[in-house]
């Protein structure tokens, strides 16, 4: 991938940063996580932010595969898929709505670069990572159904991110993003607000994970986590990152992907 | 939409703790939208609406934090936008009622969308502004009991201050009021900014920053 450099899914909505960023300087952009039914995501507040993290609730809110599809044949997405490579980022509230999203995905898998099974989002209450022999059925069967690049989105909650990364290897997936939000609270006066946690303060969270799974596994690593800068990047690649995935540092400048993507120029 | 840098024309302080910045720098706009600003203190950049001051481009800050505080030190600040839906006012005579780090949108709405401004401060102003001005909750609160022969509100300015608007102009006329929510992208990307409606969630940074009152306090 030229750049290196992927949109982050979540934050990069449905492409809106287009109107941002040069998509030169993206290598692919990510889109928001479809699931199988519609979700209307959590009620606000959805957002808390300081200068060391950001905490959101958003609760996958999204139209639901149905829909995205309808979408995708209305032509929607078309000058997206015109100016970047597109990766579909998928989940469900349980292990046969993966599959589900997967069967109905399956047509439209060539206009993809990459599919991004979303196995790790903090403001749902399925977990799959805890939860190994049924992910690695999952895994396969995913395989089975789909012929497009693989690419796992693990956190960090559940069992150790290199055991589960060696799984996601034995199953036939080509990669994983390393690594999604963590579960966080912030107490704001008589608010509290439940979410996952992302900035700054990920960064030695994800550069581990990354460390990790580089020295277990050939899969292609998409680092994610804290990249705020040209240094944060470097760090990633250092550790045996493929390519970075950029999210919450857009929210704070979304030039920096045009900064960090001058390092491959 | 575009990023862009800003610098500093002027800084009017209005009060202790209010301020009009206005730039050298015009970017065109529609009443109401807002641009988002990058601090040093936050990892988010914070939306503020856009106005007019001399017939600059300007914003009102009104210093609550640390973020709003590097706003007025900085000489010049990095932001994306136009951001938000223009407000496009009713048929008939309105009238825009405001706190005073909304000046600069009132100056603007005044300007194009014909309507009179109304100013209610918790303290006089260091400068005369060409609107009536009253001081303090009380007046305030006369104030709204007084408005009469009004086509439509628009309400800008804290969440109580717009709530107690709300409640006494509803009967009057329909009342439009600029929501307030925490936002992160100020483009529609992240989902972040939602507002429930009686017509379902609302993301205030691409349905707003302006909704019918009603939709929301109904």
């Amino acid at each position: 991938m030229r750049p290196p450099i992927v949109i982050a899914s979540g934050v990069g909505g449905m492409g809106e940063y287009l109107k941002l960023i040069d998509p030169k300087q993206i290598g692919a952009y990510t889109l928001k996580t479809t699931t199988f039914k519609p979700r209307r995501g959590n009620p606000p507040p959805r957002l808390i932010a300081t200068q060391d993290y950001l905490i959101n609730s958003i609760g996958l809110e999204n139209v639901g595969v149905e829909k995205f599809i309808e979408e995708l044949e209305n032509k929607v997405y078309d000058e997206l898929f015109e100016k970047v490579k597109v990766i579909f980022s998928f989940a469900g509230e349980n292990f046969e709505e993966y599959l589900l999203v997967a069967q109905k995905m399956a047509p439209y898998q060539g206009r993809f670069v990459a599919f991004e099974c979303n196995f790790s989002c903090p403001n749902v209450h399925f977990n799959p990572l805890s939860n190994v022999a049924e992910l690695e059925r999952m895994l396969s069967e995913l395989r089975k159904r789909l012929n497009v690049f693989l690419i796992a989105k693990l956190g960090i909650e559940g069992a150790f991110v290199e055991e589960i990364a060696k799984i996601v290897e034995k199953c036939g997936w080509n990669g994983v993003t390393l690594i999604n939000t963590i579960r966080a609270l912030h107490v704001d006066g008589d608010r509290i607000i439940k979410g996952g946690i992302s900035g700054p303060v990920l960064k030695p969270i994800a550069l581990r994970a990354v460390y990790e799974v580089r020295n277990r596994t050939n899969l292609y690593i998409i680092a994610s986590g804290g990249i705020m800068n040209e240094q944060d990047a470097e760090q990633f690649f250092k550790v045996g990152a493929n390519a970075i995935s950029i999210g919450t540092a857009l929210y704070k400048d979304p030039k920096i992907v045009e900064k960090i993507a001058r390092m491959f120029f | 939409m575009e990023n862009f840098s800003l610098t500093r024309s002027e800084l009017i302080q209005l009060t202790e703790d209010t301020f009009i910045i206005s730039f050298n720098e015009w970017i065109d706009f529609e009443p109401t939208q807002f641009i988002m600003i990058e601090t040093e203190t936050s990892i988010v950049r914070k939306p503020f609406g856009l106005g007019r001051w001399n017939e600059k481009l300007a914003i009102g800050v009104q210093i609550i934090g640390p973020g709003t505080n590097y706003i007025v030190q900085k000489s010049v600040l990095n932001a994306h936008g136009p951001c938000g839906k223009g407000f496009v006012p009713p048929e008939g005579k309105g009238a825009m009622i405001a706190t005073p780090a909304c000046l600069p949108m009132a100056f603007d709405l005044n300007k194009r969308c014909n309507c009179d401004v109304f100013i209610g401060s918790l303290e006089k102003l260091s400068i005369e502004i060409p609107f009536p001005l009253v001081i303090g909750d009380e007046s305030f609160l006369n104030l709204l009991r007084s408005l009469e022969g009004y086509d439509w509100f628009l309400v800008i300015g804290s969440d109580q201050m717009e709530k107690v608007s709300y409640d006494i102009l509803k009967d009057k006329a329909e009342v439009f009021v600029s929501f307030n929510e925490y936002m992160a992208c100020g483009i529609g990307a992240c989902r972040g900014c939602v507002k429930e409606t009686k017509n379902g969630l609302k993301h205030l940074c691409i349905d707003g920053p302006v909704l019918r009152g009603e939709e929301v306090w109904s």
